[in-house]
């Protein structure tokens, strides 16, 4: 065996091992021997223009591949930068790998370039972190860390790699590579709680089973829908889960939207919610009433209880456990339940249909995405970034495709800015499929710089702007709280976001009139580009998200 | 859906000159309704800060357009419009004001529910407001 330094035992390890075919991250002086294996194991680059981008990208990588995704990440300002993305992953429990640079060993303590203690900044937010200080074992802790990242309940993991190691050569075969473990563990619920379980769900006369994440990331599909179809159960699922199952499967509700959610939950005598956080989204567990009996299925123990006690849980993997819960239930129908659920939630939003199906002028932002779904229909790609454009795009968009509609901003962190990584990690994965982001005209701003580098790399996604010329959530939000005319820090005004793109190098269009609407994303999707619709909507809309947001917030 | 006892309405109906043109008892219910209200937002704690600043129009009417009251929430303070004609950020439209009254009478979600399911009851403008102001009369009522 040759010579190879620590930079390419990285690359060697992430192709041969781990299979990775593509990383995220800006190049740095502290990580050209990695940079270099990249090129050296033909592993494909997609270099930002921030850091925050390429870990977000790297998350979004996961939710559209099931495979862990990588980032690398400059010392010092490179590593805080990215800090927000990890923290997303973080809340989102995303395998995120992140390799990051350090000052050299040799200079620590005499300030050195880019030198500080990013292993105490970043703990808080990471599943596994650690240094590797011996250039043989760059291997060892590489298969380490996306074991850490995978197993039980997925997320973020941290190593950091100094030039000390990464630049010095040693004989290949001091430093083999691992095997990649290929065992699938899985945990056993105890019987007695799976009839438990089953007993409940067999018993029930108005189910509703809810998933979240945890479906998603469990990769369940057939298993989700023969429990579905056994059982008769009208379900939604949330977050990275959705999808799993086809937004327009008959039992899914997402027809019914947010506004359907609360009002069935109001009215199940039993809910399943599985592989999903009873957090402030779902108002802590208290939209479940008290009489109504509660299954949880949760990777983490730790879930079970929390936030609403359950009257049977079930601790494993979402696809495992409900693989092992199938059995036990009956062959049931529901539709009188189903239909009647559906009817009443059709009412409640009765005013919102009417206004997908109207134009209007100003546009308002729920005829905007009607029409964009109008357009591209089930089969593409969505991503939705924002406040109350989340509300919009979430309950506007249907999509037949596993993660086809991806609110990035919605989770946990609610991270504004996610929309642009996510929508181009999404073409990326998948590219044959058309990928439409609905941003808000402040998220937009984040990361909006990226369509440089979707230019360079050639990812040619749509982004419509839904441009409110605020930071509309938290204008409306002032608007109930603090009053109209005190309004602070939340109008933008009116930007021409689309000649920006342009002169990137991307396709631009500027759209006032509903009439404008499909034309113009007819034109972008033909450019073949990156491209941006900048849609002027009604700036005095304000979502029913505004509302739970305020109330959410309000400590009187 | 709201919990205003039946004889209320009649108590009330002995007192008040309230005009024929609306079925009565509806009338009556949406009225006190809005002084119970009222009375909450000045001397209960709980709901005065429920209510913040918000600044919101509720309209609950009948889908023939002949009967309704409108709620105006602004900043704490509400007041009471009848009639149908008035613009509003969101109402309740029952199909006809004898389901009307017997639903929003009968204290039952689950009543609620089965006239929206039956048709007899839509939403127009932001189902979220409509929220929000059941959630303010529930505080009010238990």
């Amino acid at each position: 065996m040759g010579m190879i330094n620590g930079g390419h035992l990285v690359g060697k390890y992430l192709k041969e091992v781990e299979n990775v075919d593509i990383v995220f991250g800006i190049s740095g002086g502290h990580l050209e021997s990695i940079l270099d294996s990249f090129t050296e194991y033909k592993i494909r680059t997609i270099d930002v223009r921030h850091e925050q981008a390429a870990a977000m990208m790297a998350h979004a990588w996961y939710v559209y591949t099931g495979k862990p995704g990588v980032c690398f990440l400059t010392a010092g300002p490179g590593f805080t930068n990215g800090l927000t993305g990890i923290a997303n992953a973080f809340l989102d429990n995303a395998p995120l790998v992140v390799l990051c640079g350090k000052h050299p060993l040799r200079d620590d303590l005499k300030g050195a370039l880019q030198e500080m203690n990013q292993m105490d900044v970043v703990k808080p937010i990471i599943k596994w972190a650690a240094t590797c200080y011996d250039v043989k074992r760059i291997p060892e802790y590489l298969a380490i860390a996306f074991r850490q990242a995978m197993e039980g309940r997925p997320g973020p993991v941290f190593l950091e790699l100094p030039p000390d190691i990464l630049n010095i050569k040693i004989d290949e075969a001091l430093a083999p590579m691992p095997d990649r473990a290929t065992r699938k563990y899985t945990v056993h619920p105890d019987d007695a709680d799976l009839k438990a379980a089953a007993d409940i769900i067999n018993n029930a006369k108005k189910p509703l089973f809810i998933g979240g994440t945890g479906i998603g990331f469990s990769s369940c599909t057939d298993c989700l829908g023969r429990l579905i179809d056994k059982t008769g159960m009208p379900f939604i699922l949330l977050n990275h889960g959705r999808g799993t199952l086809p937004d327009n499967h008959p039992l899914s509700i997402w027809d019914c939207g947010n506004v359907g959610i609360m009002l069935t939950a109001s009215q199940a005598d039993v809910m399943v919610v599985a592989g999903l956080r009873l957090n402030w989204l779902l108002q802590s567990g208290s939209i479940i009433p008290a009489t109504t009996k509660v299954v949880r299925i949760d990777i983490d123990p730790h879930e079970i209880d929390r936030n609403r006690q359950a009257d049977a849980g079930l601790v494993g993997d979402c696809g495992s456990v409900l693989g092992q819960l199938e059995p036990l239930l009956n062959k049931k129908e529901h539709r009188e339940w189903v239909t009647m659920l559906r009817a009443a939630s059709q009412s409640m939003i009765d005013g919102e249909i009417k206004i997908r199906q109207t134009a209007s002028d100003p546009i308002h932002p729920i005829r905007l995405a009607a029409q964009i779904h109008k357009f591209l229909g089930d089969d593409a790609l969505y991503v939705v970034d924002g406040g109350d454009t989340s509300y919009f795009g979430l309950v506007g968009f249907m999509s037949r495709h596993k993660a086809g509609v991806i609110g990035s901003s919605s989770g946990l962190l609610g991270c504004l800015g996610t929309g642009i990584p996510f929508a181009m990690a999404a073409k990326l994965a998948r590219p044959e499929r058309k990928v439409l982001l609905l941003n808000g005209d402040g998220s937009f701003g984040f990361n909006a710089m990226e369509f440089d580098t979707m230019v360079r790399h050639n990812i040619p996604i749509v982004c419509v702007v839904n441009d409110d010329c605020a930071w509309g959530m938290i204008k409306h939000t002032q608007e109930m709280s603090i009053g109209k005319e005190r309004l602070q820090c939340s109008e933008l005004g009116m930007r021409h976001y689309e000649k920006m793109v342009e002169g990137l190098g991307g396709h631009g269009e500027l759209v006032v009139k509903d009439a404008e609407i499909i034309p113009a994303l007819q034109r972008a999707f033909e450019s073949g580009r990156p491209a941006c619709v900048n849609v002027m909507t009604d700036p005095t809309v304000t979502s029913p998200a505004s509302v739970l947001f305020y109330q959410s917030l309000k400590m009187e | 859906m709201f919990d205003i006892e039946i004889g209320e309405v009649y108590s009330v109906n002995q007192k008040m000159d309230i005009g024929e043109e609306m079925p009565m008892k509806l009338r009556l219910l949406l009225f006190i309704l809005y002084q119970k209200l009222k009375k909450a937002a000045k001397k209960n704690a709980a709901y005065r800060s429920f209510l913040g600043n918000m600044q919101v129009k509720i309209m609950i009417k009948t889908a023939d357009g002949k009967h309704g009251r409108l709620f105006i929430f602004d900043r704490g303070k509400l007041s009471t419009l009848t009639g149908v004609t008035h613009p509003y950020d969101a109402a309740l439209v029952w199909s006809d004001p004898d389901t009307a009254f017997k639903v929003l009478s009968s204290r039952s979600e689950e009543q609620t529910f089965r006239a929206a399911a039956d048709g007899k009851l839509k939403v127009d403008g932001m189902a979220a407001y409509v929220q929000w102001f059941t959630d303010g009369v529930k505080l009010v009522m238990k």
